[in-house]
């Protein structure tokens, strides 16, 4: 654990912040550390705009920030002065704030907008990194790197809710089922993966799998507001084959390719139930 | 020492207890009960994780997804005169409040189970989930904290025994 990283940072703006973290990713880590072809910094979302340092807190030495490559521990945190209340928001990222991420010993100080802020912007991020249609995606296995589980949360229960107001019987037994059915589904699929002897990490592919029921989400609140059975049908058709599409490559991409259609059928069930549910209930 | 954090620490896990306990007075769907109860407990967590155990015992925990797509916990402690430094009764409302609260959801759970309140027991599953997370996280974080401490303390020792030998070497 060396402490000879931490650099004493004034009102060093976020840029510079970025290259001193880029300057010791390569000094310390230069022919040993294993880059992903071709894409050294740009394969990351850039680094979601943090705080400029507050003067008014005592802080002695705020500690360089290390990058999530980096295997560097952070020197002391600075003592903050926390008056705020906490943010009612938690996404993940290079801040703690949910689980997956790196640390920024600078967002114990900001002002709480800030990281709801920071965190609306992760869940954006992710989503459009999985959902929606890019013709530059990245490698499946990077893209939900900061994985958070409060994006893939939101939509859960929005599509518990959604289904389950129209609902003609019982609204809560329907609203625990499909809770339920989406929850244990997804850790299923995710074992699935695993057992199938693929490379995938459980919290990532979880987080995944719920960021994909985003156009589910959206077919389903067409329906709610909208009873006419065909184009309920085909909304609910088009939005399914959207979110198996957007799932498709990082699943297939886990496992090896004599077994990819074990690992993906599963999944295209699990939206295909969902589906229905929207389209019946 | 830093009363309202020690406040918000309580604070969530004590609503999300006290609803989902009296939440059939409120309101008659079960919908609302679980949303707000696991997003309450959900506040918690997120509270405990990211500020109190920062501000009460100087701990931090997360994951991370390492390029080779390796999956890292990462801990965090503050160093030595910090950890002296903290209030005393901060720490121990932090821990024991810790496992009062996972204790309560289990004792929760198994009520809902001889109950035969399913639906209520996946919403305890939920909150068990979370408040035996942020237990488990923090119990690895102090250890770890130790285990540093300890490696920290010997080193030192040992450099400062190297340098003194050094120093009567060179001295004769």
């Amino acid at each position: 654990m060396s402490h000879s990283d931490t650099v004493p940072l004034n009102t060093s703006s976020q840029s510079d912040i970025d290259e001193i973290e880029n300057l010791l990713v390569m000094h310390q880590h230069g022919p040993s550390h294993t880059h992903y072809p071709g894409s050294v910094p740009a394969a990351r979302p850039s680094s979601p705009p943090r705080a400029s340092i507050p003067v008014s807190t005592s802080i002695s030495v705020p500690s360089a920030l290390p990058t999530p490559k980096t295997p560097v521990s952070v020197g002391p945190i600075p003592k903050p002065s926390m008056e705020s209340p906490p943010t009612p928001d938690y996404g993940a990222g290079k801040a703690p704030t949910g689980f997956g991420g790196g640390p920024s010993a600078n967002t114990l100080t900001e002002p709480v907008w800030l990281t709801i802020k920071r965190d609306l912007i992760r869940i954006g991020t992710n989503l459009r990194h999985v959902v929606f249609p890019n013709p530059y995606r990245e490698d499946p296995g990077q893209a939900l790197r900061d994985w958070d589980l409060w994006g893939p949360f939101f939509f859960i229960v929005f599509l518990g809710v959604a289904i389950s107001y129209s609902a003609s019987s019982d609204n809560s037994k329907v609203f625990a089922v499909v809770f339920a059915v989406l929850a244990a589904g997804a850790v299923i699929l995710t074992l699935n993966v695993l057992l199938l002897g693929g490379h995938i990490i459980f919290f990532q592919s979880l987080s995944l799998l719920g960021y994909c029921l985003f156009p589910l989400d959206i077919g389903a609140l067409i329906c709610m507001l909208n009873s006419h059975p065909i184009v309920n049908g085909i909304v609910v058709l088009i939005t399914l084959a959207w979110s198996s599409w957007a799932a498709y490559p990082f699943v297939s991409a886990a496992v090896s390719s004599n077994r990819k259609a074990l690992a993906v059928y599963p999944v295209f069930l699990l939206y295909v139930s969902i589906g229905f549910f929207i389209f019946a209930v | 020492m830093n009363p309202i954090t020690c406040l918000f620490h309580v604070l969530f896990k004590g609503l999300a207890i006290a609803f989902y306990i009296l939440s059939s007075l409120f309101f008659k769907y079960f919908a609302i009960h679980f949303v707000i109860t696991v997003l309450l407990e959900a506040l918690d967590f997120w509270v405990v994780k990211n500020v109190s155990g920062r501000i009460l015992v100087g701990l931090r925990w997360w994951n991370e997804v390492s390029d080779q797509g390796e999956s890292i916990w990462r801990y965090e402690s503050l160093d030595q005169e910090e950890l002296a430094r903290l209030n005393k009764k901060d720490s121990w409302l932090f821990w024991w409040t810790l496992y009062l609260n996972a204790a309560a959801w289990v004792v929760l759970g198994i009520i809902a189970i001889i109950k035969f309140n399913f639906d209520y027991l996946l919403v305890v599953g939920v909150c068990v989930a979370l408040s035996v997370a942020n237990l488990i996280g923090f119990t690895r974080c102090r250890k770890d904290a130790k285990k540093q401490i300890q490696a920290y303390a010997s080193q030192a020792v040992a450099s400062h025994v190297a340098s003194t030998i050094q120093s009567a070497f060179s001295v004769v």
